[in-house]
């Protein structure tokens, strides 16, 4: 069938597939209810915390199983003589995916087990429906092997298997040496590992096989690319694209060797060389990489960052959380250096940390943080409580904020407006057969405790969650809630009363995406929040982009939605010159350039060892476009930006940009980068608010500066990305040595207006109070 | 706990069982040496087994040091240990530290991480061996190494310390069932 005709359909009747298994999904749900009303047992689900040894409940198992299935079935080769093999391995997934029962759990268990696979493939069915609207038909096979082998993986390489793994295949190896297909996996296995050495001696052996010879010369040349052998990696990406001249992604591991080993060579022929023309765009601003410099340079598996003020001595300091690396803290040594505190603090007792947020939730002064755990696959969130001396305590257990899931975006949010900050937790799902962790709201109770209140709050969410963020749809003061993920994006307005509705259909941000993150900002200035959406693109469409300057038909850019003040939002990308597939997995807005109007940094790839791409910069030209000025202004052409941040680390006016980078591949370790401006292009003013009625941190705050008969916004965020950005808000002003007029609305409800401010200055204000204090002026 | 240890980097000897023979104790080790290198290790971490060659061949290339490799990973028995360094014809002077307790005295969460102290027990370096690049990389850091040449040179560390990386040696995910099934 026509890929036009097959999409179509799709499009037709994908929403009317979603609202049968929706219907279906509720039904089941309350059959389950009867059958255990029946049987005397409690409805509610029970905690997956129970017993980490083994699935907690009966939709646990039914998960675990099946994931197991998948991965016995990936990891399998199958053949006659091993039946007995897959018997015994099937059996034993069934063993070892048992929940513990009960005898009255053994009663319903013949109703209620094919009642539990059924959800299960129903929920697999909804994120499949909608996964197939998001893609266009000639990209799902892509799609559909990414997301099975990242998800297979994942279980192996978080749970040290890789041994078992590489066991395996060496095993096939030595018992049937001509096993080219075994030989490729062994060597794809080494490159996860970061055996690149390894991996291209046995890629090599596999290339010889004429049927795996493109696949293996790929495969090498990637590994032989990571170990910084560029000559032999254009060598065999050379031969391989020479076989398929259509593979963009060997011919972008050859211009990336090229680029590394100082261009083409002359054996290249030209109909395989490539040029790179998006990021060009000419641009005032140069970036210089200053990580080793200031001593931010940390090698991990980069996640999170956030930037805070932790010891309130005015300097803002840095956390760095990574998947193969403890929380590092980084103080400011007050000239915009930084000294490597972990040790003891605390924080480096919190390995796997995923999203990281800084809140003071105890409004004493000092932000505490609370680390996301592994995203795709299950952990424990964490939260600490700053302790003032340099040190964190976890306060996870006391506070009433454990849970096991697969945590993601973290953000503070005062919903309630009490005063007091509140934690939402975005959850993904922790396997392909997983079923989604309800994403988490923890009401502060003003004790140091929170409540859970996620389903009293109306905030029910069928798909995995990667991106969350609080605006404020209407200007109403009350924080509303976008989430993305694996599905549709969920705008939820606050009805004031601790609850909320779902009116992302009536608002119009409801389109099927591969989403990632997303936030808030207002991109045009208006004085209402716009909401920027970020999405998974696959590497063909990024290559296309790289060298087109767009993304291709059916490609997925980032998705602007302009607030249209009537509580709908129009899709506006097009008309922001966003039309880019880059594959957003982090991404900030700022004002790098200090022109008075927000830039866009973007960090892209996805988990495959065979991704490594370039963070991007959109710099925002002020007549409502975006242009990609990354390789202009000297950002690299490789990295996996995990933690984007944006922060004037010296003091100076200077944006810096902060990617933490890497994979969740063990091999797939980088360095974080912080790239900062050679220059100051321009004044600016840094605004710190600190709350006395409403929250300390000022989260929610709006601000509205006025200069040169134009005005700037920001909004105080608590965190929507793996990270979070500074409370500290900065404001390019270009030529403009004079701030006229800034109006601030505090979360309480108070508005604070302040006339004639001075520029180049980092100035704090306090709500309620008249005037400011300078913290520093520039540097 | 040494709560000395992060503010004097001064480290005390210590003795731990050694997983296959030789002296346990720290300053045994240093008799003769400049100083040593102790590495905390696992064997099933998939970070350490990139320093394979690299530890194997350790005190070939530096003799006036001595090497330690500590193994503190969590429910890591002796026979697994001894099973890796088999399995890998791994060289290394091993010791067992069980119960994690110099790992936590050291503030130690990860392998690898390394320590080089000097003859009097001071730390001169810790962190990652390397920036996880490949020697013939431009970009490629060995943060461990150039603390030795220091050392050895008289002089200090260009960088005393840095984030190191890799794997937890507690972790819940690693009593979960073998996904696998096997």
């Amino acid at each position: 069938m026509p890929n036009a005709i097959l999409s179509s359909l799709v499009k037709t009747t994908g929403p009317l597939i979603e609202s049968g298994l929706t219907m279906a999904d509720r039904m089941l749900g309350d059959m389950r209810s009867l059958v255990r009303d029946c049987a005397s047992l409690d409805s509610a689900a029970p905690s997956s915390t129970a017993d980490r040894g083994q699935p907690a409940d009966l939709d646990a198992a039914t998960s675990e199983f099946a994931n197991r299935i998948l991965r016995l079935a990936r990891f399998t080769q199958f053949k006659p003589s091993r039946i007995a093999i897959a018997y015994q391995d099937l059996s034993g997934a069934a063993m070892k995916s048992s929940p513990p029962l009960l005898l009255r759990d053994w009663l319903t268990l013949p109703a209620e087990l094919p009642l539990s696979f059924a959800t299960l493939a129903i929920q697999e069915g909804l994120r499949a429906v909608t996964s197939a609207q998001a893609t266009p038909p000639d990209r799902w096979a892509d799609f559909i092997g990414f997301v099975v082998e990242v998800f297979s993986d994942l279980h192996i390489y978080f749970s040290l298997q890789y041994n078992e793994e590489l066991e395996r295949w060496q095993k096939c190896v030595e018992e049937r040496p001509s096993d080219a297909a075994a030989r490729l996996e062994l060597g794809r296995t080494y490159m996860k590992c970061g055996l690149f050495e390894e991996a291209a001696r046995e890629l090599e052996i596999a290339a010889k096989t004429p049927d795996l010879r493109h696949r293996a010369l790929y495969e090498r040349t990637v590994a032989l690319y990571r170990c910084a052998k560029y000559r032999t990696a254009i060598r065999d990406g050379t031969a391989c694209l020479a076989l398929r001249p259509k593979c963009e992604r060997t011919r972008y591991w050859l211009w990336l060797s090229a680029q590394r080993a100082g261009g083409y060579p002359e054996e290249v022929p030209a109909k395989l060389r490539m040029e790179a023309k998006d990021g060009y765009h000419p641009t005032a601003l140069q970036l210089e990489d200053v990580a080793v410099e200031i001593g931010l340079d940390k090698v991990s598996g980069g996640r999170g960052t956030a930037v805070l003020d932790f010891d309130g001595d005015g300097y803002l300091d840095v956390v760095i959380a990574g998947a193969h690396a403890g929380c590092s803290l980084f103080r400011n040594n007050r000239d915009g250096t930084f000294e490597d505190i972990s040790l003891g603090s605390g924080l480096d007792q919190c390995v796997y940390g995923f999203g990281v947020s800084a809140g003071d939730y105890d409004n004493d002064g000092r932000p505490d943080l609370y680390v996301s755990s592994l995203g795709f696959y299950n952990g424990e969130g964490r939260l600490f409580h700053n302790n003032g001396d340099g040190t964190f305590t976890d306060v996870t257990k006391d506070a009433g904020v454990d849970f096991w899931g697969p945590g993601f975006t973290a953000t503070w949010v005062d919903y309630d407006l009490d005063g007091r900050l509140d934690l939402f937790v975005a959850n993904n799902v922790g396997g392909l057969f997983d079923r989604k962790t309800r994403n988490r709201l923890f009401h502060n109770n003003g004790d140091g405790t929170f409540t859970e209140v996620g389903i009293e709050a109306g905030l029910h969410t069928p798909w995995p969650t990667i991106g969350a963020a609080w605006g404020d749809i209407s200007n109403d003061g009350y924080p509303d809630l976008i989430v993305s993920g694996m599905g549709r994006a969920q705008l939820f307005r606050n009805n004031g009363d601790g609850t909320f509705t779902d009116v992302s259909r009536e608002a119009g941000i409801n389109a099927p995406a591969i989403g990632s993150v997303v936030f808030w900002c207002d991109i045009d200035n208006d004085g209402w929040l716009d909401i920027i959406q970020f999405t998974y693109s696959r590497p063909a469409d990024a290559i296309y982009t790289l060298r087109h300057g767009h993304g291709p038909a059916g490609g997925s850019p980032p998705r602007i939605y302009r607030n249209n003040r009537d509580g709908t939002f129009s899709l506006v990308s097009d008309k922001f010159g966003i039309t880019g597939c880059w594959g957003t997995m982090s991404a900030c807005a700022g004002d790098v350039t200090n022109s008075g109007y927000l830039d866009l940094l973007l960090g892209n790839g996805d988990p495959s060892i065979d991704r490594s791409e370039a963070s991007i910069l959109l710099e925002n030209d002020g007549s409502g476009k975006f242009r990609n000025v990354s390789f202009s202004a000297g950002l690299p052409f490789t990295g996996k930006g995990h933690g984007v941040n944006m922060a004037d680390l010296a003091g100076d006016g200077r944006l810096h940009l902060i990617v933490a980078s890497g994979g969740l591949y063990p091999g797939d370790l980088q360095t974080s980068a912080v790239y900062r401006p050679t220059s100051s292009l321009g004044n600016y003013l840094n605004i710190r608010l600190t709350g006395v009625e409403s929250n300390r941190d000022a989260i929610g705050a709006r601000i509205k500066l006025r200069a040169g008969s134009r005005d700037q916004h920001r909004l105080v965020s608590g965190g929507s990305n793996f990270g979070c950005l500074p409370c500290e808000q900065h404001f390019g002003l270009g030529e403009l040595t004079k701030v006229e007029r800034m109006e601030i609305h505090w979360p309480n409800g108070q508005r604070q207006i302040l006339e004639n401010l001075p520029v180049n200055t980092t100035l704090g204000l306090e709500e309620g109070k008249p005037g400011w204090r300078a913290i520093y002026t520039r540097k | 706990m040494n709560t000395d240890f992060k503010h004097t980097n001064q480290i005390v000897d210590f003795a731990l069982p050694p997983v296959r023979g030789g002296p346990g104790r720290l300053s045994q080790h240093l008799v003769s040496k400049q100083g040593a290198v102790i590495v905390f290790w696992s064997g099933v971490c998939s970070h350490c087994v990139r320093y394979d060659a690299y530890l194997n061949d350790f005190e070939n290339r530096n003799p006036g040091i001595a090497l330690l490799v500590v193994a503190a990973r969590e429910h890591e028995s002796r026979a697994q240990l001894l099973a890796a360094l088999s399995q890998r014809a791994l060289q290394l002077p091993l010791l067992h530290d069980a119960d994690r307790a110099l790992a936590h005295q050291w503030f130690v969460r990860q392998t690898p991480t390394a320590f080089l102290i000097d003859a009097n027990l001071q730390v001169i370096y810790r962190g990652a061996i390397d920036n996880f690049k490949y020697p013939q990389d431009p970009e490629y850091e060995p943060y461990l190494d150039a603390a030795i040449e220091a050392l050895l040179g008289g002089s200090s560390p260009a960088r005393p310390e840095t984030a190191p990386f890799g794997c937890p040696i507690e972790s819940i995910h690693y009593i979960l069932p073998k996904p696998l099934g096997r």
